[in-house]
């Protein structure tokens, strides 16, 4: 994660938006396309999960360069500039490059982009129907899961749309935490504090997915995916010392803002669906569409016990699930709502064994386009938590705008 | 032995199926819209041809959904109107489909704009004033003239794609050329009494089809390009329709006509639904006939 604080390069940033802009009036194919999201809401609660927090505050705002560069290669930045507390952070969410067909179906794309798991991950947040991401996204992807590294795709020559991909990342974000041996001053033992490194893999997160999809008729159309992530670094390991209370450092209990997965485990199995329709496929006026995901992470504790000096690891049964369905009909192409329910199930280390949490999430929301580029949206989110970091029923209302300026990319499916 | 030779003979026929699809190894051809997957199905009678659109299917706003990517990614010809009409779509789809045919303008793709000269073109877009194209007007296919012009650009991509069929597509361009050249009188005749009339519309869909016939649209049911009439416009459009010159309220097919009829209903004027394309009502199966079908209608209510 790039992380530039310094108000220099801030302004830098912003100079080299602002000079490019002035070349880019002719939105052809050829020039570049640059695009800026501005995204700012009121809220009357803090969102669990690191969802939005309580009051005034500013979403992700996003600049974004993107252009063919050649006839071959493709390229896109996407800086994110994020608000926390006083902090002005500037983060590299996408900046890769993609080759536009380099012969019988396949591509490859590299550097740093989001991955293309699940349904939701690889759209854009302010594409979203919703303020925050699902719970599951929160917990398992850290919000959208973009990372460097590598992908390569293959779109199947058939008349139903069938496409695999294969991808490799550095994986940082998506580690299990550092297990930390904390010995206090009051140490029976006056052991000096004692820290374990992990040995992590340089090539922590590697996926396979494929999706499938048609139209039926002419006025819906769907598609499937199946995702699974493989993640080196994700299991987390409790060690059982006889007089020391085991600790696992949480990432997630750090103040401030991060991009990290708040739950993780070696293994992550993806479903998704999508269904969108409008009549006789005509999305001018009125379209719905109609998604859910379920996730189950797995292997994601094992316990160790050292016992004169010899080893022994014994991995958990428990996993980590999330799901969530989603349906979102514009009726007019001024308004929009939404309705969406989705619940997670983590475990927490407590002491020397797992204790379950649970949060689920049932949100309604009314969005207003003044055109396509335009949104204010007002949403109602009641959250429920069963030993969830102190949450436990809280109905939340948020007031948000997101919209964008400039040359805007194409959406996806 | 009775089996086997039924088995022989499914096998031969197998094999025969898949020697012939290898030797007329057709042309497979994505169109964008429905006029021009029309036109190419004039210009290269044997080709494959797909439309991503329907005439009820604003091209303005698709989904660049999955069964576009696997028909684009087959494709070895993408014919689109270009100037920038199907800019919300076309890129996703060329960065999903893979295939690298159909990437550029100097191999598999083909722009309409790019073949004629298009109306309203601007030097300077600015997002207030609605969904404007910088390119000119995409809605081109509704000029004789300019058509004719594209026609022969496209047949002309055809021949270097697919070199070896050459003569076929000179013959198919030159009947196609004939035919249209035929009408063109007769719709020039239709046109006539049109000319000088004034109409409400809905956006600039029909700008070419009104330019050439010399109808003058006075006033737009859209605020702002692509923005949804809203009911304080329609208020000012009515005021505007009861100086009693407009003969019409013209919308296409893909557009929804609730905010028309309510100011026909007031203003005491017909309200027409034209084709927007080929397929767009049951009288317009092909150019031609979209043509023919587009000017009886407006005759019918002059």
């Amino acid at each position: 994660m790039s992380v530039l604080k310094t108000p220099l390069s801030l302004v830098s940033v912003g100079c080299a938006m602002v000079s490019a802009s002035v070349f880019s009036q002719d939105s052809s194919l050829t020039n570049p396309n640059i695009s800026a999201v501005l995204d700012g809401y009121y809220q009357s609660g803090d969102r669990g999960l690191e969802g939005r927090g309580e009051g005034f505050g500013l979403g992700e705002t996003e600049l974004a360069i993107s252009a063919n560069i050649d006839d071959m290669f493709y390229g896109k930045m996407t800086a994110i500039l994020a608000v926390h507390d006083s902090d002005t952070e500037v983060e590299l969410e996408e900046a890769f490059i993609q080759t536009m067909g380099i012969g019988a179906g396949f591509d490859i794309r590299a550097g740093r982009f989001l991955s293309d798991v699940g349904y939701l991950n690889n759209q854009h947040p302010h594409t979203d129907a919703f303020v925050d991401r699902p719970g599951a996204y929160r917990a398992f992807m850290g919000g959208h899961y973009f990372d460097d590294g590598v992908r390569l795709t293959y779109v199947a020559p058939t008349e139903l749309f069938w496409t695999m991909g294969l991808e490799a990342f550095k994986g940082n974000k998506m580690r299990a935490a550092e297990v930390a041996e904390e010995h206090d001053e009051h140490d029976e033992h006056g052991i000096e504090e004692e820290h374990v490194e992990r040995d992590y893999k340089t090539i922590g997160v590697y996926s396979a997915f494929t999706k499938l999809g048609g139209d039926i008729g002419a006025s819906s159309s769907w598609q499937l995916g199946l995702s699974y992530l493989r993640n080196e670094n994700g299991m987390g390991f409790i060690e059982e010392e006889h007089d020391d209370e085991p600790h696992i450092a949480e990432e997630h209990d750090h103040s401030g803002h991060n991009h990290n997965a708040a739950y993780s485990g070696e293994n992550t199995y993806i479903a998704d669906f999508v269904y969108k329709w409008a009549p006789n496929g005509n999305y001018k006026y009125q379209h719905l569409t109609l998604s859910g995901e379920y996730f189950r992470v797995t292997d994601i504790f094992s316990f160790e016990e050292h016992d004169h000096d010899i080893l022994s690891t014994e991995k958990s049964d428990d996993y980590h699930q999330g799901w969530y369905v989603s349906g979102v009909y514009q009726f007019t192409p001024h308004w929009s709502a939404g309705l969406r329910y989705g619940e997670v199930d983590t475990h927490e280390v407590h002491g020397e064994h797992l204790d379950a949490q649970k949060l689920k999430e049932t949100e309604l929301s009314l969005a207003w386009h003044h055109s396509h580029f335009s949104t204010v949206r007002l949403q109602y989110t009641n959250q429920k938590g069963t030993n969830f970091d102190g949450f436990e029923d809280d109905n939340i209302i948020t007031l948000q705008y997101v919209m964008a300026l400039g040359a805007h990319g194409a959406h996806q499916f | 032995m009775r089996i086997n030779s039924k088995l022989i003979k499914a096998v031969a026929g197998l094999a025969a199926l898949v020697c012939s699809t290898a030797a007329y190894a057709e042309l497979n051809v994505f169109a964008c819209e429905p006029e021009y997957a029309s036109l190419v199905k004039s210009l290269a009678p044997e080709a494959d041809v797909y439309s991503a659109t329907t005439a009820m299917q604003d091209p303005h706003q698709v989904q660049a959904r999955p069964s576009l990517i696997a028909k684009m990614r087959q494709a070895d010809l993408v014919v689109c109107a270009g100037a920038d009409l199907e800019i919300g779509w076309l890129p996703m789809l060329q960065m999903k489909a893979s295939n690298s045919k159909v990437r550029s303008t100097d191999e598999g793709l083909f722009y309409a704009a790019e073949h004629t000269e298009t109306l309203d073109q601007l030097d300077n877009v600015d997002r207030s004033m609605g969904d404007v194209h910088a390119k000119g007007n995409p809605h081109l296919h509704f000029d004789p003239t300019k058509l004719l012009e594209v026609a022969k650009g496209l047949s002309a991509k055809l021949i270097q794609l697919d070199p070896q069929n050459k003569p076929q597509y000179e013959a198919a361009f030159n009947e196609f050329s004939e035919q249209w050249q035929a009408k063109i009188p007769q719709w020039q005749a239709l046109a006539k009494p049109l000319q000088g009339k004034k109409v409400i519309g809905y956006h600039s869909s029909f700008r070419y089809l009104f330019n050439w016939t010399g109808i003058e649209q006075v006033a737009d049911l859209e605020p702002k390009p692509g923005l949804a009439p809203t009911s304080s416009h329609l208020a000012t459009l009515l005021a505007r329709a009861e100086k009693g010159d407009v003969m019409a309220i013209v919308v296409a097919s893909y557009h929804d006509d609730r905010g028309a009829q309510w100011l026909g209903e007031r203003a005491n004027l017909p309200v027409l639904m034209l084709p927007m394309s080929v397929g767009g009502n049951e009288q317009s199966t092909d150019l031609i006939s979209l043509y023919d079908n587009v000017l009886v209608l407006l005759n019918g209510v002059q």
